[in-house]
């Protein structure tokens, strides 16, 4: 019985491979920490220290996240039998969704402090979310992206129905809900068509564990003509493309952009749609390679449409959380260029992760901008808000300048190289029909972000009846705001400061 | 007489099918709900019936993640409709369009 025992230990110390996920559970650990926390201080402690511990907590995190990650060989490495798969893109992208919810902490900071909400379960569910993003882009098993997958939208549902004395915000959370599990369900019915059919025993290559990638990919190869497979495939593509708000399946993105929560809005925009299309590479590198003949041509249609619907429609819109989701519409569908650049040139996938961090750096700094000129009704925020906000707060709409520069892809600013970046990955692949519409998407966004600085700058006085009280602008904010701009151009003079293009 | 694989698949299809229409068609928001839950118990289905005529476990066990994450949702979901109720009075979509403009 000992021997037995024995061995079963030493089994199971062998195969210990929690390690390679210790990010994730101390994630975990200061999220759960953090409730307890609330439990036990005081409560005048309490709100003071919960956001620092949620803002440095992770802070740390990502010190040992970049620690690690450095002395790390670049090969493909597999956990966990399967379940988890890393590789370089997996550890820039877990080093992102860090970043990102750091910044959503600082931003969530300042929008708690103008509402009479619950605090601590804003940041616990922020926190969880990056840890369930960290999974899934590591994951290399449907089970896994399923569930990694859910946790995030669960935590989002909530998130975004956060204010629950404002019904806007319900509303947007409603509306997410429903239109999230419906693509939820539309992507399960895909896996469940792949797994039954890779599963038969009566098909060439069929396997006993055909919910992971690989042993997938190996059965697609050899039947792509399947029609099972088609669909299957057809369905997971939409499932995914609900996440990145790709049309025809943008419906939910202005509607909950304007509803949520500004720093939930941010996390969407950036921190989602960027785990959607890491999941999307992953899926069309992997297991549905076999079918890219197929897949490619729906794609680039469902890319040109997406590029020009969220440029059109973003010009004539007059509340800047709508426009900020039309216009992520529209980066979704560069973004969607890329990928499937990403399918034939090798180096196109690091030009989408580039692009995915230059568009947090400007996006956050519009949101940062944003999260401290709303009052209280955070839905409404008109551009006549930003009447003549240069005089009035001249730091403020310098920061929102930049950030919208980059985001519109102006020279001296990171976004433009973004997307020079992403245009060569294009132009290399041989995809001129997209690049000509990426173009002309460019050069539509030129006009509605530059209405908005043109808002700020030249506006029209502002009647004296303004309601938007001044928010105490401490050093700290200037801090963040100011490296996220430092960064933006930082990035736009020389792209080698970001080592991501090998 | 023995049921083949085929005839689980036309009933998963069939919920399937009813559960997305019911979504895009219904107006009140509960029975769009029951809807998605139909949708996800026809992935059920599904798998267990793959499962079962494939000879691999990883379909049952798959079936028991979504059960509990269809809860989570469950749960959430339930708490906003009712939110959202005692503000407005209301769970028909129609008048639920404050946003859409």
């Amino acid at each position: 019985m000992n021997d037995l025992l024995a061995e079963f230990l030493r089994g199971f110390t062998a195969t210990n491979e929690w390690t390679v996920i210790i990010p994730e559970i101390m994630l975990a650990i200061l999220a759960l920490g953090m409730l307890g926390a609330e439990m036990v201080l005081p409560k005048k402690s309490a709100q003071s220290l919960i956001p620092r511990l949620a803002m440095w907590g992770q802070a740390l995190i990502l010190v040992i996240l970049v620690t690690a990650g450095c002395s790390y060989g670049g090969d493909v490495k597999s956990y966990f039998s399967g379940m988890i798969e890393q590789t370089d893109v997996t550890h820039m992208m877990r080093a992102f969704f860090l970043v990102c919810s750091i910044l959503v902490c600082y931003l969530g900071q300042i929008y708690l402090s103008k509402q009479t909400l619950a605090k601590t379960e804003f940041y616990h569910l922020v926190i969880i979310i990056a840890a369930a993003m960290m999974l899934l882009v590591q994951s290399a098993h449907f089970v896994m992206l399923f569930v990694a997958l859910e946790t995030v939208t669960v935590a989002f549902y909530v998130l975004v129905a956060y204010c629950r004395n404002n019904s806007l915000s319900l509303e947007a959370g409603l509306k997410y809900l429903v239109l999230g599990a419906l693509s939820s369900g539309i992507l399960l019915f895909g896996i469940v068509l792949l797994y039954g059919v890779a599963g038969n025993p009566e098909l060439a290559g069929s396997s006993h564990d055909s919910l992971a990638y690989g042993e997938l990919a190996h059965f697609i190869n050899l039947n792509a003509d399947n029609l099972l497979v088609k669909v299957g495939a057809l369905l997971v593509i939409a499932g995914v493309c609900f996440k990145i708000g790709a049309v025809p399946f943008q419906i939910w993105v202005p509607d909950v952009y304007q509803g949520a929560p500004t720093p939930v809005t941010a996390y969407l925009a950036v921190a989602s749609k960027a785990a959607g299309f890491i999941v999307l590479l992953k899926l069309l590198t992997g297991p549905l390679a076999g079918l890219s003949e197929f897949l490619v041509p729906v794609l680039s249609v469902i890319a040109a449409v997406t590029i020009l619907f969220g440029n059109i429609t973003a010009v004539t819109q007059r509340n800047v959380k709508r426009l900020m989701g039309l216009s992520g519409i529209a980066h979704a569908g560069y973004l969607l260029v890329g990928v499937i650049a990403a399918l034939t040139i090798d180096w196109a996938v690091y030009a989408v992760i580039f692009y995915l961090v230059t568009y947090l750096l400007a996006s956050f700094a519009v949101f940062g901008v944003m999260a401290h000129l709303a009052n209280s009704a955070d839905a409404n925020q008109e551009l006549e808000h930003y009447q003549d906000l240069a005089r009035r707060r001249p730091f403020l709409s310098g920061i929102l300048a930049c950030g919208l520069g980059s985001l519109a892809g102006i020279p001296p600013l990171g976004g433009f190289i973004g997307k020079l970046f992403l245009f060569v990955a294009a132009f290399q692949a041989g995809l001129y029909g997209l690049l000509a519409v990426s173009v002309i998407g460019v050069v539509i966004s030129i006009y509605y972000y530059f209405g908005w600085i043109r808002e700020c700058y030249f506006g029209a006085q502002l009647a004296e009846t303004e309601t938007v009280e001044p928010v105490p602008f401490l050093s700290a904010d200037r801090l963040m705001l100011g490296a996220l701009v430092v960064g933006t151009v930082a990035i736009g003079l020389v792209p080698a400061v970001l080592p991501i293009i090998p | 007489m023995t049921i083949g694989l085929n005839a689980f698949l036309l009933v998963s299809g069939l919920l399937f099918a009813i559960g997305l229409l019911g979504v895009i068609l219904r107006r009140n928001t509960l029975v769009i709900y029951m809807s998605l839950e139909l949708m996800l118990n026809a992935v059920n289905i599904a798998l267990v019936a793959f499962s079962r005529y494939n000879g691999t476990m990883d379909g049952n066990i798959f079936v028991f993640f979504i059960i509990t994450v269809a809860a989570a949702e469950v749960a959430v979901g339930l708490a906003i409709i009712v939110a959202l109720f005692r503000r407005r009075q209301s769970v028909m979509v129609d008048q639920l369009n404050a946003l859409s403009r």
